[in-house]
């Protein structure tokens, strides 16, 4: 009801060439736990901009696409949203989405030429930027000194190869006190297609090159990882908050996962913790990295556009402020923190950043990626090979990248 | 002594049957890290109250009130379509009446995740995402009728047919008779099946949070939810939340269950 | 006093009563048959990720149905979907009329402990998935502490990771969650049992266990058909549980129709396939239906 209102209003003003500058109420989907980040950046956007009100919807991380879909087809969206990264593509391919390419260009505030080129790839199909990153995320080791320590390792030389990281899983698990080595995340939601990629990629496979030599033995390793027990059996189930919360209560070594966990760890761990480059196959084989982070889209039926954008571009002015505030690294390359919190972790991070590749794009982002988690699962529970595994993967893949 | 040692029994059974509830709240008692901790903390070794920061993250009491209203709305149209229809059921015969009650059990068929976008689809189309409450009690409301008139339609079927065959020989007409001596006499039944209607529709959460955007409508359940993100797993808030939305309804339970079970299981006639 | 037509139409019973009836199915007609109709509509249709908004759409005839055969989780999660639905029906029912049977017993306070039963049905289903999460926890959780303390299994069980497990775990849970309403059901059932059938029974010299099979049972069957028919249906229906502990996984081993169904509408956007799970548990609830209606037709005959 009021949005028909509110739509009649701008209809009838914009007819009578706006007089008056009414005030609008932008609504908004936002996945924002735990940081609160759009909630805050509103608050904040709103001092500034009294004419402009955002209301806020909060939506879980399983729900933003469905939600997305269910509101675009009925023309319900609201005039700001959330995707994941790979999504913006699937998305944007129906062309729902307002391309962001002019405003970008046009604005005083975005200079397109400072963006990490990672995240704006992954807003971008068709050469159009249909996506506005929060940031950038990637992945990295994250291991418990203290236990080094205790298992005779050196907690200044982490391992850097897979060799190395089976070794010290080996010594760090303790079956008794349900104490593993190492731990990642292979629930069978995008979030393991995530970890998994990288590992590929350093072998020299990719997500449409699942298949390759490379990306067999990526899968084999994070198998054996898991048949030794230096892995829990659980990663199946553990997504990546719980497997921080499990290195948080000192039950497993070393964890890849996101810098967004910087603020909580540095809040809850009680050990010295520190951070590391992502491990490669061997000595001298290429880096690689997830590339994470959501982006905001403007759909195409909204009304306010302009009003949206502005608020972009504040998120965008404060780019400095979210590695200390929020634990990922700018949209804005230029925009360093100013004295950086965790600096050993943000030399790690922002070089790590370098080796982030993107999910896709594709259009059909969802189905690849669970061809590829699938494959993981298969494996990790014997109930195919690792090569036959990714063999029905790449297959189904083809079928739908073509 | 025989009598005893069946209460003893039956405690027992209740306490290994309560055991989730027991552990949803000390749960909550617990520090994030102690969670993680084998052997477990069958009792939480350094009790921390979180349920103020809770409190405070949340504004949880407008989303109770909006799960309030949604719950009486949902149970209000439950007992007024569903009353009739289980009275009528229980005393009908014949192909027609079969029809019906087929229809009653097959149209619950799929869960409300699967039954949500037809749904949101229609709604839409009719206006009525305009009125979020509203579309959720009505989309609601249509699952819980089923289960309604199924427990209500044998609470009926214990009115003997004499008592309302006499009523009708006294004078009344049969929407008299329903009103004067059928309601009344199934009038445990009635309100203990609806009070189960009411506890379940308090926990709905498909259709709230697929149908209503605004934040300030949102029930308790759809708040809850958003302790489950992407990049945080905060299961001791979460537990906490789940504990202080569930009190209000165990508390009000506790006061009227022997009522409740009493009432379903002593008859229509008491 | 009422004079126009409907009035009388409404004074008379069956009138009265068929006006109450069709109230209720109309209701459900408009706000439960359409969705229905609707998936079985997609299940016939081509459906893209943003045509979820129209009725037309190109038709597939049967290649949906045909697609979804040859897939090779369809086997396996079919029977995952008849293992769950069987065992999560056979455990209730058992324990739910065990129960009953129980607190029938005259012994003080059996009224208040019974009552305490009905917390599964007090929980929202989030709640119960995410408690059930941590009980089953396969490094720390509680239950291999309780297992493990009473020397029940040595090393520790992956309830929730290993597939041999994971399908049952689930299951224990919905056991769990759907006790209060058996209980209540056959408690319901078994207090229209009249007294002196039993006293008479007594009296003939039969003991608990004639008593039970020869007057118990034939007098419950309408009351166990009607929990039986709803049992099946809530346990289609059961989503939550299965999304809070296992998500289907490891590898499917864990997958049924309901969940499959809302993976594909809404994971992988193959909404088509998604609706012909979902076209299929409507033709089967439909056969649970007739069952039951037939098992109150018994019913009326007593």
């Amino acid at each position: 009801m009021m949005r028909k209102l509110l739509l009649g209003l701008v209809f009838s003003t914009a007819a009578t060439s706006a007089v008056i500058a009414a005030p609008v109420t932008l609504q908004v989907w936002a996945l924002d736990e735990p940081v609160h980040f759009t909630e805050n950046m509103a608050k904040e956007f709103e001092a500034k901009n009294p004419d402009i009100k955002l209301d806020i919807k909060l939506v879980n991380f399983a729900n933003i696409l469905n939600d997305t879909i269910r509101a675009v087809s009925t023309n319900t969206a609201p005039d700001l949203l959330m995707l994941d990264n790979p999504d913006v593509a699937s998305v944007a391919s129906h062309d729902v989405l307002l391309d962001l390419s002019d405003r970008i260009a046009a604005s005083k505030v975005v200079d397109a030429k400072n963006f990490y080129p990672g995240p704006i790839n992954q807003s971008t199909w068709k050469g159009k930027i249909y996506g506005f990153p929060r940031g950038g995320n990637t992945l990295g080791l994250y291991y418990n000194a203290d236990l080094f320590k205790a298992a005779g390792l050196d907690p200044t030389k982490p391992p850097q190869t897979w060799d190395e990281i089976s070794a010290a899983a080996a010594k760090l698990t303790d079956a008794k006190k349900r104490q593993y080595g190492f731990g990642f995340s292979a629930v069978a939601t995008e979030e393991s297609t995530f970890q998994f990629l990288p590992w590929a990629q350093s072998a020299g496979g990719d997500f449409n090159a699942i298949n390759t030599d490379g990306s067999v033995r990526a899968l084999q390793f994070w198998q054996k990882l898991v048949d030794d027990k230096v892995a829990t059996p659980e990663v199946l189930v553990l997504n990546q908050p719980d497997l921080g919360s499990q290195f948080v209560a000192g039950n497993i070594g070393m964890i890849v996962t996101g810098c967004w966990e910087l603020p909580r760890f540095a809040n809850e761990v009680k050990f010295d913790w520190r951070v590391a480059l992502m491990p490669v196959e061997k000595a001298g084989a290429p880096r690689a990295s997830a590339l994470g982070e959501l982006a905001y889209a403007v759909p195409k039926t909204s009304a306010h556009p302009d009003e949206a954008f502005k608020f972009l571009e504040y998120i965008y002015s404060q780019s400095s402020r979210d590695w200390n505030e929020y634990g990922w690294l700018p949209l804005d390359q230029t925009a360093t923190p100013k004295d950086p919190k965790w600096p050993e972790a943000y030399a790690v991070f922002a070089e790590q950043m370098k080796y982030a590749r993107g999910r896709g794009p594709s259009p059909v982002w969802p189905k690849v990626s669970k061809a590829i988690q699938v494959a993981i699962q298969d494996a990790l529970t014997h109930k195919t090979d690792a090569k036959a595994a990714l063999d029905t993967a790449q297959s189904t893949i083809d079928g739908l990248i073509k | 002594m025989k009598r005893y040692v069946l209460l003893a029994l039956a405690i027992l059974f209740a306490a290994i049957y309560l055991f989730p509830v027991y552990w949803m709240y000390a749960t909550a008692l617990k520090t994030s890290g102690s969670i993680f901790k084998y052997p477990p903390e069958l009792w939480p070794s350094q009790p921390l109250f979180q349920v103020s920061r809770v409190f405070a993250e949340h504004d949880i009491g407008r989303y109770l009130w909006n799960s309030l209203l949604v719950a009486t709305g949902i149970t209000a149209i439950t007992m007024l379509l569903g009353t009739g229809a289980a009275y009528a059921l229980a005393n009908a015969r014949g192909a027609k009446a079969n029809v019906a009650l087929f229809l009653v059990i097959v149209l619950q068929v799929l869960p409300p995740s699967l039954m949500v976008t037809p749904l949101f689809v229609a709604f839409n189309h009719v206006g009525l995402l305009d009125y979020p409450r509203t579309a959720v009690v009505l989309a609601t409301a249509a699952k819980t009728l089923a289960f309604y008139i199924v427990l209500c339609r044998a609470t009926f079927t214990q009115v003997p047919r004499e008592l309302k065959d006499a009523a009708l020989v006294d004078g009344n007409s049969h929407l008299g008779a329903f009103f004067l001596i059928i309601l009344p006499l199934a009038r445990n039944g009635i309100l203990i099946t609806s009070v189960l209607v009411f506890l379940q529709s308090f926990g709905e959460y498909v259709y709230s949070r697929s149908f209503i955007a605004t934040r300030e409508l949102q029930t308790a359940t759809v708040n809850l939810a958003t302790y489950l993100s992407a990049n945080s797993a905060d299961w001791v808030g979460l537990m906490n939340y789940a504990g202080i939305y569930v009190a209000p309804i165990l508390i009000v339970f506790i006061l009227l269950q022997r009522q409740i079970v009493t009432g379903l299981t002593s008859g229509a006639l008491k | 006093m009422l004079q126009s037509g409907f009035a009388r139409y409404l004074r008379d019973g069956k009138g009265f009563e068929g006006t109450l009836i069709v109230a209720a199915v109309l209701y459900l007609l408009v706000f439960a048959a359409f969705p229905l109709l609707y998936t079985v509509l997609m299940s016939f249709q081509e459906v893209d990720m943003f045509t979820l908004g129209t009725l037309v759409r190109p038709f597939a005839g049967l290649k949906n149905y045909t697609d979804l055969f040859q897939r090779p989780e369809f086997a396996p999660i079919v029977w995952n979907t008849v293992i769950f639905v069987t065992l999560s029906i056979v455990f209730q029912l058992a324990i739910g009329f065990a129960l009953a049977l129980f607190f029938l017993q005259d012994f003080p306070g059996s009224t208040y402990v019974r009552g305490l039963f009905l917390a599964g049905w007090i929980l929202p289903a989030l709640v119960v998935g995410a408690v059930w999460r941590w009980i089953f926890a396969g490094d720390f959780g509680v239950l291999n502490y309780a297992l493990q303390s009473l020397g029940l299994i040595d090393g520790q069980i992956y309830w929730l990771s290993d597939p041999a497990y994971a399908l049952y775990s689930v299951i224990i849970a919905n056991i769990w969650l759907g006790i209060p309403f058996n209980m209540i059901l056959l408690s319901v059932g078994l207090a229209g049992i009249p007294g002196d059938v039993y006293e008479a029974a007594e009296m003939d010299g039969a003991n608990v266990f004639q008593r039970f099979l020869t007057i118990t049972l034939p007098m419950m069957g309408p009351t166990l058909g009607a929990v039986v028919a709803l049992g099946v249906i809530f346990t289609l229906q059961q989503f939550d549980l299965v999304a809070a502990l296992t998500q289907g996984g490891p590898a499917n081993s864990s997958n049924v129709a309901q969940y499959w169904s809302w993976q594909m509408s809404f994971q992988t956007y193959e909404i088509s396939g998604g609706a012909t799970v979902a076209t299929m548990m409507i033709a089967l609830v439909i056969v649970v239906a007739v069952i039951y209606v037939r098992s109150v037709q018994r019913e009326q005959s007593f």
